[in-house]
């Protein structure tokens, strides 16, 4: 009896040494973390639109169809590195795209657009980043998928790459 | 002569270097500029800041880190004290937009709950075997 209660120590050493393994196999970034906004609807804000003389109203840009919100920046390295994807999203795939141009400078945006393509339909100027925190936002890019009644459903953090391109796609099937 | 003062001064230096070690270098990233004139506002501010992680340092708190996401929520957190905000609505505030992850010390929830008791579950599994252990060998 008191022989067999010393294998405890190993089954257990050995179940944790499993699960080590399994978090380190699984397909898992540990610093990416859930979003606080997840299933909630999309944060109120008012502030100046890049594209347009108007207004940017939040109430009134969310909540019609299913769209991308899209923080980005033009000193952000992997912004630049993303773009050629978030141009897909618009051109190929016909998805609404809305930029939320984070802590930035309105004429280099202008010049970068111009350089790179302008995939976003309207363009939010967060000067000072409140904006970004009201989304949770902690590293741009950042990227959340919104459905038709304004709903966050995803959000990514990082640069878009080959990978998050179909599984954003493959989310945005699922929720239409 | 000189040489001798050399070696003093060598030997003194390397005590003084030894002994900096024992006490910890507090760096702070506040900037003097975001410093509230009332004092006891800005001790809560420093007490709340202390508890909030920088999301993007990760394992530093906002008051330590120089990120400018930590800034802008130190000044963030500042004005609500200032508006008369208290911390519980300052630490809702946070939570609701970066979840509990935000909070360097987790809330006790049920999601948390392992993580709160199995330290305490282990102790005693730990007490129990060094007690068997020495009834074991009390017999030889």
């Amino acid at each position: 009896m008191k022989k067999q209660l010393l294998i405890i120590p190993l089954i257990f050493f050995l179940s944790i040494l499993l699960i080590f393994f399994y978090l380190l196999i699984i397909d898992r970034n540990p610093s990416e973390l859930p979003s606080a906004l997840l299933n909630k609807k999309v944060p109120k804000f008012e502030t100046m639109s890049l594209l347009e003389e108007e207004k940017f109203i939040s109430s009134k840009v969310f909540g019609n169809k299913i769209q991308l919100v899209n923080f980005f920046a033009t000193w952000c390295k992997p912004c630049r590195d993303e773009h050629d994807y978030i141009k897909r999203f618009s051109n190929e795939e016909g998805i609404d795209v809305i930029g939320v141009n984070y802590k930035d400078n309105e004429q280099k945006v202008l010049a970068w657009l111009k350089e790179l393509g302008n995939p976003y339909s309207n363009i939010a100027i967060d000067k000072n980043g409140r904006i970004a925190i009201d989304w949770g936002v902690y590293g741009i890019p950042e990227t959340f998928i919104i459905n038709s009644k304004g709903i966050i459903k995803y959000r990514h953090v990082g640069p878009i790459t080959q990978k998050i391109y179909k599984k954003i796609n493959l989310i945005i099937n699922e929720i239409e | 002569m000189v040489n001798k003062n050399f070696l003093f001064n060598k030997i003194f230096a390397s005590i003084i270097i030894c002994i900096i070690q024992f006490f910890p270098i507090n760096v702070y990233g506040v900037d003097p500029d975001e410093i509230l004139k009332n004092e006891k506002q800005e001790l809560r501010a420093r007490n709340i800041s202390e508890n909030i992680r920088c999301m993007i340092c990760q394992n530093q708190s906002i008051d330590e880190s120089n990120a400018p996401l930590a800034k802008d929520l130190r000044v963030l957190i500042r004005n609500q004290i200032k508006e008369g905000k208290n911390n519980e609505e300052i630490y809702k505030f946070l939570t609701d937009r970066y979840g509990d992850f935000i909070l360097l010390k987790p809330p006790l929830k049920f999601n948390t709950l392992a993580l709160w008791i199995l330290p305490f579950i282990f102790f005693i599994i730990g007490v129990f075997f060094v007690f068997y252990h020495n009834k074991k060998s009390e017999k030889f």
